[in-house]
């Protein structure tokens, strides 16, 4: 019964029809808040499922699912936030507008996701991140009658359709390589060779990482970040930064530390590389930047740098280490962003650093919230972010790759400089009292998602090592275990 | 193996992918830039028909299919975003889209 295994891919995906047809329903409680609740349902009963599912790798299809912990640890990342994303945009002007698409669009673009984290093929590696970009895209264009809005959207696809093509190119090479497009004989065939020896294998490599360095926003592949975040809905910003970069990270593991693993000694440098790129592109950029969507947007760049170290290291620690800082890149990147969220209902320019003036001492649990995001999110000690980067660090030098862990310790200190302005804005500074406002309030549930988060990132730093241990196994079923 | 030899398949496909490259970098009209990416596509269609009669095995014509249909839907979403921006402003222009500077 393989097709059991598949079940959470499923239960989305079906989540995913029903709420789109529910405004067809003659009730209006049904038109209005049906698509929201049976997504939120259907997410729930996914992740009872991958938690159900939790155990030795089932293979599906004739192995072209792989059900095992990696992706049932990533589908958990996925459901969270997917759930947060729908519960910040509750009356979002996108959502309300919108309501029947929706819930809808976040659970396709999570059946994704769920699609890449379970990869065991190039095709379905491919369809997954193509169900989840394609509704990106209509979901980052939502607000039709914000001229940004659409621009965000002709430019994320656009840009992410070129990323796709380079993906599918280097695809292409590693089957014309190896005459397969299973992970697992890819893995065989490969074995004994070397990067050099192969031109074709060399070529898919490059393309591969280009591809998917578009879909992670790893420099110099991220040109596009900025613009697009600024300009989507908020709550899609977020589960672009977070949901999406954790599919395209699942997506560099399967195929390289699960996939390309026997000829790892070369393709390590180029992942190496574009890791160091980000890091420094995004720190530096973001110490410029004013606009809070902005800044999370480069902040974003770097830390797929940092995630991508543990991939340069290819080894199960490594991933291991890749898998931890996805989990608290997550709750810190969700509490920023509704911390964001919050505060553009209540004022005009609420996405600038501006808006956030002495917001703090008017809020302190949201003002404590945003100072262990921020804090996190550079990596203090003790929190979920510190201990993270320092896994990834590790990794690194044990990878002989001393000087990547170098350059992500000064991208560290670097960033330092923006996020402690943030906080020196919420705490310190003061609004001018002409300043605009608008005075919408935030639905309870937004400020239950933003302390939660808050509460994830102490959380998966007290417990550490029941998560690591998580980590620690999903990332060995990478390799078939 | 009779035929033409799986060189010139990989010669027309690398070809038409770098054209559609340029196309997406120096093309301005959003729809010329969907149509470079659409050459972009099919252009590893051809590299995986052709590795698929190299190594006599369906997989790459299975992936050249499925393919197929995902750039349709891609497609679609891009026409969709096109005519929604042309709506909104009669512009046809990727340098006019600047609200975002970038």
């Amino acid at each position: 019964m393989n097709l059991a295994a598949t079940t959470p891919i499923l239960i989305v995906g079906a989540g995913a029809t029903i709420s789109l047809s529910m405004g067809l329903l003659p009730w209006r409680f049904a038109q209005r808040h049906g698509p929201t609740i049976v997504a939120l349902v259907g997410l729930l009963a996914a992740a009872v499922m991958s938690l159900v599912f939790w155990g030795d790798r089932i293979e599906a299809f004739d192995g072209s699912l792989h059900i095992d912990r990696f992706s049932m640890l990533l589908n958990l990342i996925f459901i969270t936030a997917a759930i947060a994303v729908i519960l910040l945009s509750i009356r979002e002007p996108g959502a309300v507008d919108r309501r029947g698409e929706y819930a809808s669009l976040i659970l396709f673009s999570t059946a994704g996701m769920m699609l890449v984290g379970a990869a065991g093929d190039l095709i379905v590696l491919f369809v997954g991140i193509e169900l989840l970009s394609v509704a990106l895209y209509v979901l980052a264009a939502l607000e039709v009658w914000r001229e940004r809005s659409l621009e965000s959207g002709l430019k994320y696809l656009i840009v992410g359709a070129v990323g796709s093509s380079i993906l599918l190119y280097g695809f292409a090479l590693l089957y014309g390589a190896t005459g397969t497009t299973r992970l697992g004989e890819i893995a065989e065939a490969l074995s004994g060779s070397t990067l050099t020896g192969e031109p074709l294998v060399f070529g898919a490599v490059v393309l591969i990482v280009a591809g998917l360095g578009f879909k992670a926003s790893a420099a110099p592949f991220h040109m596009w970040t900025p613009d697009v975040y600024e300009g989507a809905p908020t709550p899609i910003t977020a589960f672009m930064s977070t949901a999406t970069k954790a599919a395209a990270l699942a997506a560099f593991l399967r195929v390289f530390t699960g996939g390309l693993v026997e000829i790892e000694a070369d393709w390590d440098l180029i992942i190496g590389v574009v890791a160091a790129a980000a890091i420094i592109v995004g720190n530096i950029a973001a110490l410029v930047q004013d606009n809070m969507k902005r800044l999370l947007a480069y902040s974003s760049v770097a830390q797929a740098g940092y995630l991508l170290i543990g991939v340069a290291a290819g080894s199960i620690q490594g991933a291991e280490a890749t898998l931890y800082y996805l989990l608290a890149y997550l709750v810190m990147t969700l509490a920023a962003f509704a911390i964001v969220i919050i505060r553009e209902r209540e004022v005009i320019d609420g996405d600038t650093v501006g808006a956030l003036a002495g917001y703090a001492r008017r809020r302190p649990v949201h003002g404590a919230v945003l100072t262990l995001a921020m804090l996190s999110l550079a990596g203090f000690p003790p929190l979920s972010g510190f201990l993270g980067k320092f896994l990834l660090f590790g990794s690194a030098v044990e990878a002989d790759m001393i000087w990547l862990a170098v350059i992500g310790a000064i991208g560290s200190i670097i960033s330092l400089g923006y996020y402690l302005r943030v906080l020196g804005v919420a705490w310190f500074g003061d609004r001018p009292q002409s300043a605009a406002e608008q005075g919408l309030e935030s639905p309870r549930l937004a400020g239950l998602v933003t302390v939660a988060s808050g509460l994830a990132i102490v959380a998966l730093a007290v417990a550490a090592s029941p998560v690591l241990d998580a980590c620690r196994s999903a990332a060995e079923s990478l390799l078939g275990a | 193996m009779s035929g033409v030899p799986l060189f010139w398949y990989l010669m027309l496909s690398f070809g038409l992918f770098g054209l559609g490259l340029v196309g997406v970098m120096r093309r301005r009209n959003p729809l010329l830039m969907l149509l470079a990416v659409e050459l972009m596509l099919n252009s590893a269609n051809i590299a995986l028909v052709g590795f698929a009669r190299q190594w006599n095995n369906t997989d790459g014509q299975i992936f050249a299919l499925v393919v197929m249909a995902v750039a349709a839907a891609e497609v679609v979403i891009g026409l969709g975003l096109v005519v929604a921006v042309f709506r909104q402003r009669l512009a046809l222009n990727v340098d006019e889209m600047s609200s975002l500077k970038g």
